[in-house]
């Protein structure tokens, strides 16, 4: 699999399994996948599955096997696909039930005693734990191996009632779906910066071209000013075909190159960080928190509108002041980027929040 | 010891020789006989618009609440029987009358589909699950 990500035991470095959500999850996985999952050489009680790392499981199954200890039960569970051991601790509850059962409780008088109640609450949660062959477990915890076997340190179990198999059919139907989605499929973590994946190269180009507007003080720009500083998150192709043959199908570098560009832009101005002034054939963006103009023309919207006496309490809600900028200053105003004005505003005490969408000045 | 694992199969499968002896299984199918004397059950199911019925040697599992036309599950070995054939000898015989029949098998070929597709493909799963 991938090669560089695997360390030479061919396991995924351990740094990165916090960041599999199957690492956490409880994995639906057959039995038989979990006697096959090999186990890590790096810490042992971690497993893989398809190079997921995976430590507890969530199985439901016929009993086919079982015997009791003092402390625990031993079940052996059959979901169809293997039979694995679970070893089943009996709580404290439990132990004090089999202790309490030895002394008589008091037979009431019909009214409602709880010492009796809680003696059925004990009885019920006890055949919930008791389990003959035959009957259905559904068991869920950690996956341990001793003395050569593996087994489920069972943190939770319980027997199913499934009188006309729904839970079993249910099951049968729901896990094939889990391996497909979440499973079977490898996981996508990209721990160097080679921008392999589209969302992350989106994530880097916008972050690339704030970190510019930040240290020029860009205060507008065209798509052309920013392209070049996104060519490093283009994978260069691989120059190995003579420069006289035709040019392989699919997007080409320049391409893949515009359409990021165009991508990270519709995310920026999502965000409020940048906006078009005009619409117009001209592609002009304006850099929000740069624009002196805007910030002005917020200003005096509150100032102004802050004197009349509908607003003179409260001041002027978010919306008020955003249909006023694009009256009064340009249409193409969000309200992303009106709130990021105003953040600034606020910052430099220009303006004050009287709640969370009002404003005023002193 | 633990049992091997008792794999979901149709009762028309048992009798068409699909399954060998020795093998577990687990089939459903509609109780239509008992003799308690002799510790013999059959299960039937319909498929293909033809009746297929499957002998159950319930001597492990006795004694059971036979109810007559009910669907029961049964999990057990396969044997050859003189004068029967295949038989399975169960280890766990649940009565689950009311049961959908028709979801369970289709869910019954899901898993069966799902684990074909998995061994056809060059599965990663089974590349990882016996590395090392």
């Amino acid at each position: 699999m991938q090669a560089p990500t695997m360390d030479p035991a061919g396991e995924p470095p351990s740094m990165l399994w916090g960041l599999d959500p199957i690492f956490s999850a409880f994995a639906r996985l057959y039995v038989r996948d979990i006697l096959q999952m090999t186990e890590s050489t790096q810490v042992p009680g971690i497993y893989f599955y398809n190079s997921h790392p995976i430590y507890k499981v969530d199985v439901l199954g016929t009993v086919v096997y079982q015997r009791e200890r003092e402390d625990f039960f031993c079940y052996g569970v059959d979901d169809g696909t293997g039979v694995i051991n679970c070893l089943c601790w009996k709580n404290d509850l439990f132990k004090e039930e089999e202790n309490s059962s030895k002394s008589s409780v008091k037979p009431s008088d019909g009214g409602f005693n709880p010492g009796s109640e809680l003696k059925k609450l004990r009885q019920a949660q006890q055949s919930r734990c008791r389990l003959e062959i035959g009957e259905l477990l559904r068991v869920r915890g950690p996956v341990k191996t001793s003395r050569q076997q593996r087994e489920i340190m069972a943190s939770c179990f319980y027997k199913v009632n499934d009188p006309v198999m729904a839970v079993q059919i249910a099951w049968m139907m729901e896990v094939p779906q889990l391996y497909r989605q979440c499973y079977d499929k490898p996981l996508q973590l990209q721990p160097t910066a080679t921008g392999e994946s589209a969302v992350s190269s989106i994530g880097k180009a916008t972050n690339i071209i704030k970190d510019f507007f930040k240290q020029k003080s860009v205060s507008r720009f065209r798509p052309y000013d920013v392209q070049d500083l996104l060519q490093p998150l283009i994978p260069r192709q691989p120059q190995t075909a003579p420069a006289d043959q035709e040019p392989v199908a699919g997007p080409s570098a320049c391409q893949q190159l515009r359409q990021l560009l165009k991508d990270a832009l519709k995310i920026l101005q999502d965000e409020g960080i940048v906006y078009r002034k005009v619409k117009s054939q001209d592609e002009l963006y304006h850099v929000t928190a740069q624009d002196k103009d805007l910030l002005i023309a917020v200003k005096d919207i509150i100032r102004e509108d802050c004197k009349r006496e509908k607003y003179a309490e409260k001041g002027c809600h978010i919306l008020h002041i955003l249909s006023a900028v694009r009256q009064r200053y340009s249409l193409n105003v969000s309200r992303a980027a009106l709130e990021l004005v105003l953040k600034s505003l606020e910052c430099n005490s220009d303006v004050v929040s009287t709640s969370d969408s009002h404003y005023t000045v002193f | 010891m633990l049992p091997a694992a008792a794999v979901f199969h149709f009762p028309w499968e048992i009798n068409s020789g699909e399954v060998q002896e020795g093998l577990s299984v687990r089939l459903l199918g509609r109780l239509v006989c008992y003799q308690p004397e002799e510790s013999r059950a059959t299960l039937s199911a319909q498929h293909a618009s033809k009746e297929h019925q499957v002998v159950v040697h319930t001597l492990f599992v006795e004694p059971f609440n036979p109810i007559i036309g009910a669907q029961y599950i049964v999990l057990g070995e396969i044997e050859n029987a003189e004068g029967v054939g295949a038989m399975v000898r169960a280890r766990v015989l649940n009565c689950v009358d009311g049961v959908n029949v028709a979801l369970l098998q289709k869910a019954t070929n899901e898993q069966r589909s799902f684990f074909r597709e998995r061994e056809h493909t060059p599965g990663d799963a089974e590349q990882t699950a016996h590395a090392t």
